[in-house]
């Protein structure tokens, strides 16, 4: 005879393959809420019932929950419906239509692109996060190990673990909002009758943990390069754009250049044309940083979640 | 030879992608407080034998990928809740633009059906 938690764990894996293919973020979904729901109508069933025969009532669950190809159908027509967690606000939704007949919104028309404002800010608070995240990620795993001769060295760790798990479901959060990549909406939960030897077991050798600590740490790295790099575009950009108000407005002198040992200067007139450089620069700008904002993106998704 | 049974069950699935829909969504706007997903799928009586919505063919499982669409589409909103017991809970309610878009697709609803029945009574002409 099976236990519950047999079953429910062998339904759990037919869902999981019929969903084969899917979206990772929608496979882990899934998964939750069927976990969710046969937890749930179990319990009740129990109370409401003393001696309650558990196997029989939780196949009689199931029956009325679903197969496992019904559901996975259910999910995957949903889901394809739904482009991104964008497509809830109309201005997203105009540029979802307009992107499926042209693959690019086209040059100006980035600045319409809600990916591209949201790689820019993605990017810009990128060297905060990524501080936070690197200092977190590197004090936890120095303090675990060097405490861990100790006894107190065990439940640090585990609780620098656990706020692993906690950080890279925050920034899959953040990653879905600003960047569009569809992201867990929910954290992965560990099964509660599991023991804590199996449970610490999962925590130690998943691969989840230890993905979520690279992440964390190489975050660092790339927020620099993000904002600096986003940074430098933006400024150079609105300087050149301003450059006839400062030519002009303020006899700033704009648009000098050596040329051999005598420094010349770009007669004023010329200014309105590094301001038209400019306007290019930054609408370049955008489109780097809904490019960017599309690779991290993906990066993020390879490193958070978990198959 | 085409399955009766098979496209019996095609038109029914047809029909039930969007009335499930509203039909979640007044659920939710009815109800007093937040609910579960498992709570809700009692309430429509999903997946029993012989009740209304299994008329309609709605396994209970089906009902969270409907919730979830509804969610992003900001009909509802969620809060997930420790239980005592089993895992945690996602507690769905119905939002202001929700309840706007009820009334919006009771009154469709409404055409529809008042449209449907004219037609199979026979009196459109």
């Amino acid at each position: 005879m099976k236990t519950t938690d047999e079953i429910i764990q062998t339904y759990l894996d037919d869902l999981k393959s019929a969903l084969a293919g899917a979206d990772k973020a929608t496979v882990q979904d899934a998964l939750a809420d069927a976990e969710e729901h046969l937890r749930t109508a179990l319990e009740s069933e129990r109370t409401e019932q003393e001696g309650l025969e558990e196997s029989a009532a939780l196949e009689g669950i199931i029956q009325s929950y679903g197969d496992a190809q019904e559901i996975a159908q259910a999910y995957q027509s949903w889901e394809s419906s739904i482009p991104s967690a964008l497509a809830a606000t109309p201005a997203a939704r105009r540029t979802i239509s307009s992107a499926n007949g042209k693959s690019y919104p086209g040059f100006f028309g980035v600045y319409a692109d809600p990916r591209a404002w949201g790689g820019l800010v993605y990017m810009l608070i990128s060297l905060a996060t990524g501080i936070i995240y690197f200092t977190w990620a590197v004090t936890g795993i120095s303090v675990s190990l060097g405490v861990m001769v100790l006894i107190i060295g065990i439940p640090v760790s585990i609780l620098f673990l656990l706020s692993f798990r906690g950080i890279a479901f925050l920034e899959g959060r953040l990653v879905e909002a600003l960047l569009g990549e569809r992201m867990p909406r929910r954290a992965s939960f560990t099964d509660s009758n599991l023991g804590w030897k199996e449970r610490l077991k999962q925590l130690l050798t998943g691969k989840s943990t230890w993905l979520s600590s690279i992440y964390m740490i190489l975050m660092l790295p790339l927020g620099i390069i993000y904002f600096t790099v986003m940074v430098v575009l933006i400024s150079v950009s609105l300087a050149l754009i301003i450059s006839p108000v400062l030519a002009y407005g303020f006899n700033i002198p704009v648009g000098t250049f050596i040329d051999g040992d005598v420094v010349r200067q770009l007669p004023n007139y010329f200014t309105p044309l590094i301001s038209i450089l400019g306007v290019g620069l930054a609408t370049g700008t955008m489109h780097v940083a809904r490019w960017v904002g599309k690779v991290h993106g993906k990066f993020a998704k390879a490193l958070l979640v978990s198959d | 030879m085409i399955d009766i049974q098979e496209t019996h069950k095609k038109f029914r699935k047809e029909l039930s992608a969007g009335t499930v829909s509203l039909a979640l969504l007044s659920i939710l706007a009815q109800a007093e407080e937040p609910l579960y997903g498992y709570q809700i799928g009692k309430l429509v009586g999903a997946g029993d034998e012989g009740s209304e919505a299994s008329a309609i063919s709605v396994k209970q499982g089906a009902i969270y990928p409907v919730l979830r669409s509804l969610e992003i589409q900001e009909l509802l909103s969620s809060e997930r809740e420790l239980s005592d017991s089993g895992p945690p809970r996602k507690y769905y309610q119905v939002t202001e633009s929700g309840k706007e878009t009820l009334a919006a697709w009771s009154k469709i609803w409404n055409e529809t059906k008042t449209f449907v029945d004219k037609v199979l009574g026979g009196d459109y002409q």
